[in-house]
């Protein structure tokens, strides 16, 4: 069921599983800065972060023997897809949410209209 | 008329008066925390240090169960402070919420001292009734687990009958279904059994579930509650957002609970369910942040509380790398095997409770503060520029920083020599204990206590200085819809 790891990879797993999760912030916090700024330039850059988790998950699957099993293999697979679409998807919830509110109250009049779309 | 600058009951409404008593009494065991934990500390430095007075094992107790204590009392403390407000009713059966206070605290004291006066004797049934459970942090004795269990149902009480009578909203709906949650839960923390696999497996529940999942709802309606005080958040959005966090946290969080299955004799189906469901546990956690930058984006209000706002900000830092990063670079069964039980867990533990917890509490304090001193300024230009609350966040938030990184080089020896070089053996376990990276983290992680300790003072004088004599009155956030 599992493969513990390897004493030399100790290090590895540490470091890239946390490389996973703050990259993944990072790949969140730029792709919702490129959209509310309506700066399509920082995008790259958020889908740059996300090819570092990427890679980091991949060193991390390498390390912790995930892709041994099928079922550990699927989870890798599972955390790829995850990181890369949740930030869409909290997007959307975002911009639906607030544009609700938007009809009755002028809150969200800051928001430029770039942001409510898909860039 | 509100008195300003003075703590005056008359600017509290019933369930605000009774929060304070809660309050009060959470920044008490907080201290109690602190000294216990520092105590144990020492102890990893001089293992003979009141050896005999005040064992290792009864400091450490305390001091973990200071740290549950405080916590509960700081929940319920919040949640009768946001009670009325919310409901707009006075809080239904206040008596018997005082009453039950009182008999808390008192049952709390017991436990206490109990706990310090009778640290060794026979383990019968009569001990597990009256002493002490000797199940890890809720050691507390069967009959005050009941005590517990009966506190949080008339607090449940309380708080749904006030809703039920009163004002019905979003965060009412579910900190009605929290509260049963958190008494229902406890239930699984208040019998014992002799097989330790099936011990543990309900003893989880209370550690994980009560814990990890009550304990986070609450927090995201006091975050909610919180951030329409301070910021004027429209309660719509607040609500919406509170839905979701909710459904995110149960989607991922309650099977989380797993990784806590992988090596208590549970059966091998664990390692999967744990270890799914522990890997996807961060990505809401990490989505989040588009929703925080998507709100600091859309809104440009100022808020009228910057010592609250410091702390939600310190809390929503503090859980992203508490609960996320480091509770993530140790979760899969490939490594916890080596680093469950280490000060691994330990540097986990300390940052993700005080960044998911204490951190909200801290903010809710100052939240009450403010209103009981007549609704006082409390934003910029504070006397002394506010340095007591800024060097307080710091001390307290660097210490907790450094005490993390200290017991992860700890545990990181551990892990390696006592684990992976040794297998768990008994030679293994000294061999860690006895390096000296492991010594070093530990003196650094008594060193970084002392300054959590400093901050702590600080924080104490400042609770009891801000806005004393303040003459300016609070600029309210932008009303609620």
């Amino acid at each position: 069921m599992i493969e513990p790891a390897g004493l030399a990879d100790f290090f590895t797993i540490f470091f890239s599983s946390a490389m996973v999760i703050l990259l993944g912030a990072l790949y969140a916090l730029l792709f919702a800065y490129a959209r509310i700024r309506a700066m399509p330039v920082l995008m790259p850059l958020a889908y740059l972060s996300y090819a570092g988790l990427f890679i980091s998950t991949l060193f991390l699957a390498q390390a912790a023997n995930l892709l041994s099993h099928p079922l550990w293999a699927t989870v890798v697979v599972c955390m790829l897809l995850g990181y890369l679409l949740a930030p869409h998807g909290i997007w959307h919830l975002c911009v639906g949410t607030h544009a609700a509110d938007a009809e009755k109250d002028a809150v969200v009049e800051v928001i430029p209209e770039s942001m409510t779309k898909e860039a | 008329m509100a008195t300003l600058g003075i703590c005056d009951s008359a600017n509290l409404n019933g369930g605000q008066k009774l929060a304070v008593k809660y309050f009060t009494v959470a920044i008490v065991l907080l201290g109690a925390q602190v000294l216990f934990g520092l105590l144990a500390g020492l102890q990893y430095l001089y293992p003979d240090f009141l050896y005999g007075v005040l064992d290792f094992s009864v400091n450490r107790m305390v001091h973990i169960n200071a740290l549950v204590v405080w916590l509960l009392y700081g929940f319920l403390g919040s949640v009768y402070w946001l009670l009325e407000d919310e409901s707009q009713h006075e809080v239904v059966g206040l008596k018997l919420g005082n009453l039950i206070f009182w008999v808390l605290t008192a049952a709390v004291t017991v436990v206490v001292l109990v706990y310090l006066l009778v640290q060794v004797g026979p383990g019968t049934e009569s001990t597990i009734w009256l002493i002490n459970e000797g199940r890890e942090y809720i050691e507390a004795p069967r009959w005050a687990d009941i005590g517990i269990v009966v506190s949080v149902l008339v607090v449940f009480y309380n708080v749904a009958a006030t809703f039920n009578k009163g004002r019905y909203t979003g965060i009412a709906g579910v900190l009605v279904l929290d509260m049963l949650a958190l008494f229902g839960i406890y239930l699984a923390g208040v019998f014992y059994t002799t097989n330790i696999s099936i011990d543990q497996y309900w003893w989880w529940w209370v550690i994980h579930l009560w814990v990890e999942a009550t304990w986070e709802v609450m927090v995201a309606c006091i975050m909610a509650y919180g951030l329409m005080k301070v910021l004027g958040v429209r309660r719509k959005i607040v609500e919406t957002w509170l839905y979701i966090e909710v459904a995110l946290m149960f989607g991922s969080g309650i099977l989380g609970l797993g990784h806590h299955y992988f090596w208590i004799g549970t059966p091998e189906y664990w390692f999967s369910i744990g270890g799914f469901f522990s890997a996807l546990e961060p990505i809401p956690l990490v989505a989040m942040v588009v929703h925080a930058v998507f709100d600091a984006g859309a809104r440009h209000a100022k808020n009228s509380n910057h010592p609250t706002m410091a702390w939600l900000i310190a809390h929503a830092f503090g859980n992203f790398f508490g609960a996320g990063v480091w509770g993530f670079m140790h979760t899969l069964p490939q490594i916890n095997l080596y680093t469950h039980g280490t000060q691994w867990s330990a540097s986990h533990g300390h940052l993700a409770f005080f960044g998911a917890y204490a951190t909200i509490v801290i903010a809710m304090f100052y939240l009450a503060v403010q209103k009981w001193r007549g609704d006082v300024w409390m934003s910029g230009e504070l006397p002394g520029n506010g340095w007591k609350w800024k060097w307080s966040l710091g001390l307290l938030n660097l210490g907790m920083v450094g005490m993390t990184v200290s017991m992860l080089v700890s545990g990181y020896v551990q892990s390696q020599i006592e684990r992976a070089i040794e297998g768990s053996s008994w030679i293994g376990y000294f061999a860690a204990q006895s390096h000296h990276w492991f010594a070093q983290g530990m003196w650094w992680r008594e060193l970084f206590g002392v300054m959590f300790a400093l901050g702590f003072v600080l924080l104490v004088w400042d609770l009891m200085t801000i806005g004393r004599g303040e003459k300016r009155t609070m600029v309210p956030a932008e009303s609620e819809a």
